[in-house]
This record gives structure tokens, sequence and C-alpha cells, in this order.
């Protein structure tokens, strides 16, 4: 009996996550709950089966069985052959995954939304400026 | 409906600027028509951690990508740049990211100097002080001492800082022995104005709810409206109407609830952006204009200018907080802004540095380039490049053309049944060398520096946003549309006072030269006939 893969796996093919990093899958995250509500779940079921086909026209096995880099393989493969509809799902697991909060605070992006916290910036140094003062000004005369 | 002393046409920079300029006269009875609705700070998309999902849908500056409900139709596929905008109250102010240099003197005089484009007819000294006036009501932050522009005494808030990414790129002006500067930036480095401090959240061109960015919707509008101006929002002007002597008589608008009105006013005043006012005066047909309001000569829509832009991209081996701090207002480079003669081009660029993406730009942008893959590899070549990263945005001049233009699009038409538009644009050579010249410093800038460039291209398409010269000023009727106070030759009581009327394009962000013109036109406007008799 073929086992089928799972949209969880495909969205964690493409987004594994990383302990050492502190990150999750994308899976973990609401990545599939984003292509929903943005009308992409069909595009992405597409992809799912175009990866499958992929899997085992090339390694003979379904894509859930097989390794992490070659299921990578397979989606691109599935992304070349519908590149359009593909990329439009790939790029919205990508968009999902990086506005998700606890995705940012992983990251260390800076103050998330909501917020009143900001990031801070040095003061800065003028003196930096002292070679465009002394070479002089660089404005083009005008007659009147 | 009861007539008014001036209707302005337009919120936006213009528009408002105009507003308070004529709210300083407390006779006067000003009506602004706004198409779109007033945004709400609180459900900008910065208060949600999703905001860059937002870019690309209801915070959009592409028209057609956000599909407001006061958006018109932009075909814009005969132009390799896209327009962009916002319809609402502040207008495209909202999502611009409010940096706001002066244009120098020379590009008032690119024909006496250059021998292309056109003199306007009036110069840097003329606009100086409404320039400063603009600052204080703006809020710009910046550093006074420029060696770009002549000595002045600025009003200035303190500059906004440059983080570490902007402190190695100033190394490496200093390495070239080229100008750098910190930006003129409409962003509260400190409390102004009862607005706060900017706190370094970085996405400005989602619009500012902590209300830090000079918008005009917090800038001009507040006092205007405190003074006596009323706002009337969701009113598409369908038509500026004229009497039998070719004067002005007021507005046909249509309200969002479907009911079409006029307003009758003794001045009207176009401030509806480089595509707007066009758009609008070719609409505004009639027996005296038959192709269009003002279109006698045949020259309202054309010679758009769109400021081409060239974009490198840069990566730097260590973490630079790159993406902390104003997106769009870092430092900017003027070394290469005025003519030499051993270049292959006339005229100049600004190179602009553009601060580092957001997590979700990076992560799509470094995919669909190939340099962060999905999978295992992804986590890790995603952190070698987020807070790596800068762009050097070549602003070049493009001489106006009249090839470029404006025109009324019949096949699309928005809300109310009004036309859109078409733009149809292609760069010049002289363009396409200057921004070849940019790219190639930009890559010298970036070497200079210690950085990867990972991307360097122009034209950029989304780019459109300084809109320019489709109604332009000038003394000779024949080949001008006003005057160099914003009023029509041909209609006496019609002002544009929009970005529509540059005669050229300089190499900077033009809001704050088309906000100094706005000012000078309305001291002007103040003593028209038409108004100090209203107002006796």
């Amino acid at each position: 009996m073929r086992k089928e893969a799972s949209l969880t796996t495909l969205i964690d093919a493409i987004l594994p996550g990383d302990a050492g990093l502190g990150l999750p899958a994308g899976s973990r995250v609401g990545v599939p709950a984003f292509l929903e509500s943005h009308g992409l779940a069909a595009d992405a079921a597409v992809l799912l089966s175009q990866v499958e086909t992929v899997a085992r026209d090339r390694f003979g096995i379904g894509f859930a069985a097989l390794e992490a880099p070659d299921r990578v393989t397979c989606v691109e493969r599935a992304k070349r052959a519908d590149m359009h509809r593909a990329s439009g799902v790939l790029v919205a697991c990508l968009r999902a995954y990086y506005t998700d909060p606890g995705v940012l605070r992983a990251l260390s992006a800076g103050a998330v939304p909501p917020f009143p916290d900001g990031n801070a910036l040095d003061d800065d140094d003028w003196t930096l400026l002292e070679p465009v003062y002394e070479r002089g000004p660089i404005h083009r005369p005008v007659p009147s | 409906m009861d007539p008014v002393d001036v209707v302005i046409v337009g919120s936006g920079a213009s528009g408002a600027a105009a507003a308070w300029s004529l709210s300083r006269a407390p006779a006067l009875r000003v009506v602004c028509l706004e198409q779109g609705e007033a945004p709400d700070p609180a459900r900008y998309p910065t208060t949600r951690p999703d905001w860059e999902v937002s870019r690309h849908t209801t915070a959009s500056p592409f028209p057609n990508e956000r599909a407001g409900a006061a958006d018109y139709p932009v075909d814009d596929r005969a132009s390799p740049i896209a327009i962009a905008n916002f319809n609402g109250f502040g207008g495209s102010t909202i999502l611009y990211s409010g940096h706001v240099p002066r244009f120098h003197p020379s590009d008032f005089r690119t024909r006496s100097l250059d021998g292309v484009g056109e003199d306007w007819p009036l110069g840097y000294d003329d606009l100086a002080p409404y320039f400063a006036e603009n600052e204080r009501h703006m809020g710009v932050a910046g550093l006074g001492g420029d060696p770009a522009y002549p000595d002045d005494d600025r009003p200035l808030l303190p500059p906004v800082p440059l983080g570490p990414m902007g402190r190695a790129l100033g190394h490496a002006f200093n390495a070239l022995g080229w100008h750098w500067w910190p930006s003129y930036g409409a962003i509260n480095t400190r409390s102004h104005a009862g607005r706060p401090t900017c706190v370094n959240l970085g996405p400005c061109n989602t619009g500012c709810a902590q209300g830090a960015k000079g918008s005009v919707d917090v800038t001009y509008w507040p006092e205007a409206r405190r003074q006596g101006v009323e706002v009337r929002t969701g009113c598409t002007v369908v038509e500026v109407m004229l009497d039998g002597r070719e004067r002005a008589t007021g507005v046909r608008y249509i309200a969002t609830d479907g009911v079409e009105h006029v307003q009758p006013a003794a001045v009207v005043v176009l401030a509806c952006s480089g595509i707007g006012t066009p758009r609008l005066l070719l609409h505004s047909t009639s027996t005296a204009f038959p192709d269009g309001l003002l279109n006698d000569t045949g020259l309202v829509g054309r010679n758009l200018m769109l400021h081409p832009l060239g974009f490198t991209e840069g990566v730097f081996d260590t973490d630079l907080r790159s993406s902390v701090g104003p997106q769009g207002c870092c430092l900017l480079s003027q070394q290469f802004y005025e003519t030499d003669p051993a270049r292959d081009f006339v005229r100049g660029y600004t190179m602009h540095i553009l601060r580092g993406a957001p997590p979700a730009e990076t992560a799509i942008t470094g995919y669909l380039m190939r340099r962060i893959p999905l999978g295992a590899e992804h986590h890790r070549r995603f952190a070698e490049t987020f807070n790596h990263t800068a762009g050097i945005a070549v602003i070049a001049e493009d001489l106006p053309d009249p090839a470029n233009r404006v025109t009324l699009d019949p096949d699309h038409t928005d809300r109310h049944g009004m036309p859109g538009v078409r733009v149809t644009y292609a760069l010049g050579e002289n363009t396409k060398r200057m921004l070849a010249h940019g790219l190639a410093r930009s890559k010298e800038v970036f070497a200079a520096a210690g950085a990867r460039v990972t991307a360097s291209f122009a034209p950029v398409r989304h780019t459109g946003w300084h809109l320019m010269g489709t109604a332009r000023m000038g003394s000779d009727p024949k080949t001008s549309v006003v005057n160099a106070f914003g009023q029509a030759h041909a209609v006496p009581n019609l002002f544009i006072v929009d970005s529509s009327v540059f005669v050229t394009a300089g190499a900077v962000n033009p809001v704050a030269t088309a906000q100094a013109l706005t000012l000078r036109m309305c001291d002007h406007l103040r003593d028209h006939p038409a108004i100090t008799a209203r107002a006796a």
C-alpha cells in the first residue's frame, strides 16, 4: 500500500527545525494555516502531489520515505515543472514562517509587534565626516 | 452646496501643505476633497507580527496589487517602472520612507548648464525659505554643513542613527574619497511637534503607527484642520468645471455612496500627484478644451519623469544589525550628482543607502536568487544573510521626454466609472549610461566596505514613486501648463501644486521640493484677486 506524504512532511522538508538555533519546524508555527487562509491550500495539495510523483519517478519510493536532502531535491524538481504555482506556495511558506512571532524572537530580529518596545541604535561619532568636510563644497555654481 | 473660496483636490504631500498655508488666512473657507479614506494608525501593519505580509496586500504601494476601493487602474505594462502611490488621507506620505532631501541649485538650470531639459522659471534661492519652512513642519532629521548644498541654516532634528552598517559604508566612502552624508529624513529623532521619537522599528513604508514618521496626516493636517480647513474623504473628483469665460467654477465629485455633488469654488487647487492630476485634467473635457483641461498645447500628461533606479546589494561577513532603523533613511552620497564632462552622460545621480531587508523579505529574496536554499542548510544560510545586507539605490535623473506620458485608459475604470490611466515610459540613452555608471560605482563602495555584491541591476521595476513633469511649469504658455506659481496659463483661477509641475527631475526624492513649491505657490495664491475679493 502506498503511503502518501502529508502537507506537514512537505513543509518540514522545506523548513526543518534547527534545535541549535532554537528554530521550530515550519509545520509547528502555523504555515499550514497560513496557506489555508491565503487561498493556497489547493496549490499546496498540487505541489504535494507533484513531489510525490517526482519521488517515485526518481527515487522509486514515496516522498515521506526519502532522506531530507532527497526531499528537497524533489521539491526543486517539482518547482521547475510548475514554476508559477510551486513558487507561490514556497514563497508563502517562507512568508508565514518569518512572520511568526516565535520565529522572530528566536532570530533576535529586534522588537516584535505588538510594540511599544523599539530598537536602540548607538549615537554616532560625526568625526567620521571630517574627510568629507575637508574636501570642501561639491555643489555646482549656478549663474543668477 | 455652499460655495467655498478654495477647493483642494488631494490630501497628500502637496495638498496638505496647501491646506496649511491657506488656513493661515482665517477668513478663507477651504475644503479638501480626498478620494480615499483616513487610515487608522492603530491598524497599520506594524501593529501585527505579520506586517510583512501586508506589503503585498492592503499596504502595497502598487495600486493594482493593493486594489483598494479608492484606487484607480494604472496600466503600466508599457513602462519598465511600475507606478506606486497611495490613495487615502495623507496620500503617498503614508507609505513613503520619509527621505526628503532638497533639490540642488543646478537642478533648476539644466538647459543653461548642460543643454538638456529646460530651466525652471524659478531657482533654488526662491525656494530656500520654503524648504526651511517645510522642514520645520515635517520634522526633518539631518546634519547641516553638507558640502553638496549651498550654505544654509536648516531647522534640522538630530540625524537618523547610521547603525553599524551605515558606519561601515561611511568608512568605505571615506576610503574612496567620495562624498557621503547622513540622510535627510522626515523622522523624529527626538520628540517634535507633539509627536514621539522614532524607536527604529524599520518598516516606515507600511505606515508609522508610532507617528514618528512625518507623514502629512500627522504634520500639516492637524494644524490645518484646527485652523478651519474641512476635509471630506471618500470623494472622487471627476471634473474641474468651467464657465463660459474659461474660469473654473468648482469641481464635480462622487461620494462613497455614489451620489454626485458639485462643489463651487472661487479657486481650484489640484494636488493629485503626477499621475492623478493629468488624469483629472484629461477627463475634464469641454468645448474650450476638447482634449482635456489645459491641454490645448498637448502637454498635459507628457514629460513624465520617474527617477529610474538601479540597485546593488552587498552582504557583509558580520552581523551589522542592518535591518534596524528607518529603512529608507541612513545615508546618501552625491559624489556623482553634478555633471562631469569626463563622463558619457550629463546630469547625475544620488547613491541612497537602504537598510537591510526584514526577515521574510530576506528569506524570500535569498531563496529566489538561489542564495538561501530550502532544507537543512536553510537556517544557516539565512543567518549569514539576515542583518548582514545593505542596498545602494542609484536614483538617476531622467530627462523630460514628451513620449513618456500618462493617458486615459477608457478600458479600465474606477469604482465610479472614471477611466484609469495608461503609462508609457522608456529609458533614455543618457539615463541608461548614468545607471550603468552608478551600478559600477556602487559595487566599488561595497568592495571598499569588504562586502560581497550579490545583486546589481537596473532599472528596478517596482520603484515608481516619484511622479513628475506631467503638467509642467514655465513662463511660456506654448511650452508649459502653469506658471511659476502653479497658476494655469489658460484658466487663471486653477492652480496645480503637486510634482506634476516639475520641469526636470533632479536626482533626489521630490517630495521636499514639491512641498516647498506648494508653500511658495500658496503665498502667491492668497493674493489672488478671487481670494482677496472674497476674504475682504
